[in-house]
């Protein structure tokens, strides 16, 4: 079996690893590192559910990634995002807003709002519900979800532009 | 009532922070020391077929392979893996004919996907290496998709305990005629003035709930069945596994893992056989098995489809003198919940109008899918399609407002229920209706799309559903629930019912909380061990609040009564003189004069008697309260919907603008969940009536197993949602609640049905409704 010495950077801890070629970064987080806040949904890129971000802001999808293509990438998993016992705003307000039902589509959710929030501070309802587009949830009917994001936008932009940029960077 | 300070408030849900940092631990995140990977060897190019050959041996050799385990090399013992059987007497269930055709691994294939062998191995790759080994040979058989076709006489038998492969239909001595219902139908229908009448196709709709099945088992040292699950019923689940294997309960202990969504996907047992078996040839070895997304849905049941005829008679003032109804489903490969469906469908039939004269039959047949069992609503999806649409259908024959016909005709307090003889308790359906046609502007929007011209065709629908809190009469309702008091006056309840991401456990707590009089964080629910709680059915028929949440009221109210009874002595004054506040009791004239609840709960356990006088002080014994509670009512909800949407005349397309539930709650314990389970059901409920549907190729193989070719409504395709909550507190319910899991997805069916009616003028009789059929219905 054909191996790649990778290494990257997850919730900012190294990892150097000799990978598989055909491995999914999915299966190296769950698997090999036992991070199981990152879900399997479908395993074909069509729920969300494996989201997370690469060098800050880019969500991909960890199950349709190969593993060893992370070399020297940084990598943000839901697990990551909480500083020093404090929630992300984002993860602030999926708690206050009632978003949050089974909970399994939630790290990615979670990590798209993010997300789209770097992209667009401000951004409007349509502009949020497009950007989900691609997590599916089927609990919530999306509606206390928007309404999340539409609260941490707020969040966000009430924080001093300085703090804003530290607590949307991740 | 005096105020309530916890329950009705909008807390933050009580598993809300572990699962928004991830930590919530789903039965696939379990991580164990030598744990093993079982995989499921499934018939993926048959729906019918008789293995002819089956070889395991070079499977066997593969490098990290444990054991390959045949249909004989695990009990012949066989299952039904919903647990209706549980939850009805003998005789009952003699009578209903409920049979266990379910073996662990097959010889004869029912469905795509079912399972014929197993391989435990060190890893996933391991056991999917072993699996390309198995040597499979197959006779084909032919294929039925439909009762239709199942039911000819010279069909090949699915199992010789249902000859003609008709797998149900309601038994004569509990339904004469094989139907329930009430009057002469026959004789009512002729007083008819207008008579309406269709047969229906209701989907075969998927749960998909995000969280595939995974498991894990493990048969321990001490010759004890462990079962990690997210079922949605770990005590039935617990009997069934014991029945199944041949061990006392004692032995056998179901441990509940956060549950990633059940919509009924998890009501009774998935693939837990299929684990258990694998851990008991393996003892000492954890065992895990994880679902493809794929093998989640080919393999785990869906709901009923089918084939709906109704026919409805009505005078010309609108009253509903006849139903004739008669719905025939396609039951998938297995028996499962066979008798269930087909008896509620009638059920919510039933409960809904009131109609002079009823007659209902319900039956189904064995097909090569999917075996169909729990899916929310439990046929309330089927019953609302046909029976809303035919309503809407008639008013507008009669001239007479859909909204005002079912505010005159819907059943209300006395009137019986989904089961004859049990009468409504509470409803609020009038003012659900009128608040909800109030709030969406029905009589204005009805007026203004009466005249539309253009390709965009706007349209308003309505209808409205019951349905019940928890299954008694028809099945057994049974919460068991103790308190226990710990020395510093927190309180640890422990009980087994299920949260499936509903907020159920935030809502039972705060019912603890609220009854025991102390605040949130001094309340503990200890939930999802088999061996520490008593008895529960699981989350089911929208039971939990309703049920579960009685027993907690039950349960901590015996704890206040002894508490009570310790300061009474404390204070030298009758219990009911007394009062508590802020977690002390005092009396009521003289407040001055109390006891610490502390006190109590620590002289309870740390007693010891006065070095002075040898004697005891205060009373010894820690405080247990306890309900083994039977609920003495169902007390259904009821709510109405509105759906606005727009059809594009010329490609079909739906676009939906707005989704209004009203629903008669009876009180909110914790209402962002309320709000919750109506906004999901309504994703589930919309995509029933407009998208979802499961399809097969002529062989019985499924053509969308997955997200892309199965359409779920996306963030960007659903309406605006909106609800109201009417609180009329219901007499038997916890603090007045009734139950709000399922129903979120019964009306918006009809609602959106009627509302493309109300937009194009014609009825579209086969759901989902895709915009081909529009196109097709509109040339027509
Ligand atoms: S698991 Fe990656 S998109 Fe579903
Ligand atoms: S909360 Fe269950 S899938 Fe989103």
């Amino acid at each position: 079996m054909k191996t790649h010495s990778t290494t990257f950077f997850v919730n900012n801890k190294e990892y150097t690893l000799d990978i598989p070629v055909h491995r999914t970064l999915l299966q190296v987080l769950r698997d090999d590192l036992s991070m199981t806040d990152v879900k399997y949904g479908c395993g074909a890129g069509e729920c969300g559910a494996c989201t997370v971000l690469v060098d800050g802001d880019r969500p991909i999808l960890s199950c349709l990634t190969l593993a060893v293509l992370m070399n020297g990438r940084k990598i943000t998993t839901v697990a990551g995002l909480e500083k020093e016992g404090e929630l992300h705003p984002v993860q602030e307000a999926f708690v206050e807003e009632g978003a949050i039902q089974c909970g399994y589509c939630t790290p990615g959710m979670v990590l798209k709002s993010v997300s789209i929030l770097e992209k667009n501070p401000s951004p409007t309802e349509k502009d949020i519900r497009r950007g989900l587009e691609g997590n599916i949830c089927r609990c919530t009917g999306y509606e206390k979800i928007v309404k999340a994001v539409q609260r941490a936008s707020i969040a966000l932009a009430a924080s001093s532009p300085v703090k804003q940029k530290e607590g949307g960077k991740v | 009532m005096s105020e309530l300070s916890i329950v009705g408030k909008r807390i933050p849900k009580i598993d809300a922070r572990e699962k928004v940092t991830g930590r919530a631990v789903y039965a696939a995140d379990i991580r164990m020391p030598g744990m093993l990977y079982g995989k499921v060897v499934r018939c993926w190019n048959y729906a019918h077929a008789t293995v002819t050959k089956l070889d395991l041996s070079e499977a066997a050799k593969v490098p990290g392979v444990i054991k390959v385990l045949g249909p004989q090399d695990v009990t012949s013992n066989t299952y039904n893996s919903g647990v209706l059987d549980l939850m009805v007497s003998d005789e009952m269930r003699k009578m209903l004919g409920d049979i266990e055709d379910q073996p662990i691994f097959t010889d004869h294939v029912k469905h795509q996907a079912d399972g014929i062998c197993g391989i435990i191995a060190e890893t996933e790759e391991a056991a999917e290496r072993a699996a390309e080994k198995i040597i499979v040979e197959y006779e084909p058989l032919p294929v039925y998709l439909t009762a239709e076709e199942s039911m000819k006489p010279d069909a090949v038998q699915f199992t010789p305990l249902k000859p003609g492969n008709k797998a149900f239909e309601l038994p004569e001595p509990a339904f004469p005629g094989n139907a329930y219902g009430w009057g002469d139908v026959d004789e009512a229908m002729k007083k008819a003035d207008v008579v309406v009448e269709d047969a229906f196709y209701v989907p075969k709709q998927k749960q998909c709930q995000m969280e595939p099945h995974a498991y894990v088992a493990l048969y321990d040292d001490r010759g004890r069945l462990n079962c990690w699950t997210s079922t949605q019923m770990p005590k039935l689940v617990q009997t069934k596994l014991a029945r199944l294997f041949e061990l006392p309960m004692s032995r056998v202990k179901v441990n509940q893992t956060t549950v990633g969504g059940g919509f009924g996907a998890r009501l009774g047992m998935v693939a837990e056989p299929q684990a258990c078996a694998m851990a008991m040839a393996v003892p000492g070895k954890p065992v895990m098995i994880q679902y493809l997304r794929e093998e989640d849905w080919v393999a785990s049941e869906s709901r009923h489809p089918g084939m709906y005829w109704m026919k409805m008679g009505f005078k010309k003032d609108g009253m509903p003198v006849a139903v004739d109804a008669h719905f025939t489903s396609y039951k998938g490969g297995y028996y499962t919940q066979g008798s269930g469906v087909a008896f509620t469908t009638g059920a919510w039939l039933a409960g809904m109008y009131k109609y002079g004269a009823l007659r209902y039959r319900g039956d189904s047949y064995y097909t090569n899918q999917v075996p169909c069992g729990a899916y929310r609503g439990y046929g309330n999806p089927q019953t609302n399609f046909p029976l809303e649409q035919l309503i809407d259908r008639a008013c507008n024959e009669l001239g007479i407002d859909p909204v005002d016909w079912r505010i005159k005709w819907h059943k209300d307090v006395g009137d019986d229920g989904w089961c004859i003889g049990f009468k409504y308790p509470s409803c609020a359906l009038t003012e659900c209706l009128e608040r909800g046609a109030q709030a969406i502007g029905w009589k204005e929007k009805r007026a203004k799309y009466s005249t539309q011209t253009g390709s965009k065709r706007r349209g308003i629908g309505v209808a409205c559903m019951n349905h019940t809190s928890g299954a008694m009469p028809m099945l057994l309702e049974h919460t068991v629930v103790s308190v226990r008091l710990n020395e510093d006056a927190s309180a640890e309840v422990i009980l087994s019912c299920s949260d499936l991401g509903c907020g159920a456990h935030t809502a039972l707590t705060q019912i603890a909380a609220e009854t025991l009089g102390f605040p949130l964080e001094d309340v503990h629910l200890l939930t999802g061990n088999s061996d520490a709680s008593g008895f529960d059915i699981g989350a089911h028929a929208s039971r939990t609040t309703y049920v579960g949440g009685g027993a907690v009221k039950q349960a901590c109210e015996d704890v206040k009564r002894q508490l009570f009874e310790r300061a009474s002595k404390h204070l030298g004054t009758p219990a009911d003189q007394l009062e508590m506040k802020d977690k002390r009791i005092f009396i009521k004239n003289d407040p001055q004069q109390s006891v610490d609840i502390k006190t109590i709960t620590t002289l309870g356990v740390i007693n010891l008697p006065d070095p002075a006088t040898g004697q005891p002080v205060g009373e010894p014994g820690q405080i247990l309260g306890y309900a083994s509670y039977f609920p003495p009512h169902n007390s259904p909800p009821f709510s109405a919907c509105f759906v606005e949407l727009e059809v594009d005349t010329e490609t079909g397309e739906v676009k939906l603008l707005e989704c209004l539930t009203a629903y008669d709650i009876g009180r909110a314990i914790h209402p962002p969940s309320v709000e919750g389970q109506l906004d999901g059901g309504v994703h589930h409920g919309l995509g029933n009536v407009l998208t979802e549907e499961t399809y097969y190729d002529k062989k019985g193989l499924c053509l969308n197993s997955n997200f892309t070719d199965y359409k779920l409504l996306g963030p960007s395709d659903m309406p605006k949602l909106t609800n109201i909550l009417v609180e009329q507190p219901d007499p038997y319910g916890p603090y007045g609640a009734k139950s709000c899991g399922e129903e979120g997805i019964v009306p918006p069916i009809g609602a959106a049905a009627n509302a493309v009616y109300n937009a194009i003028g014609v009825q579209i009789k086969e759901a989902p409704i895709t915009p081909e059929k529009i196109l097709k219905a509109i040339k027509k």
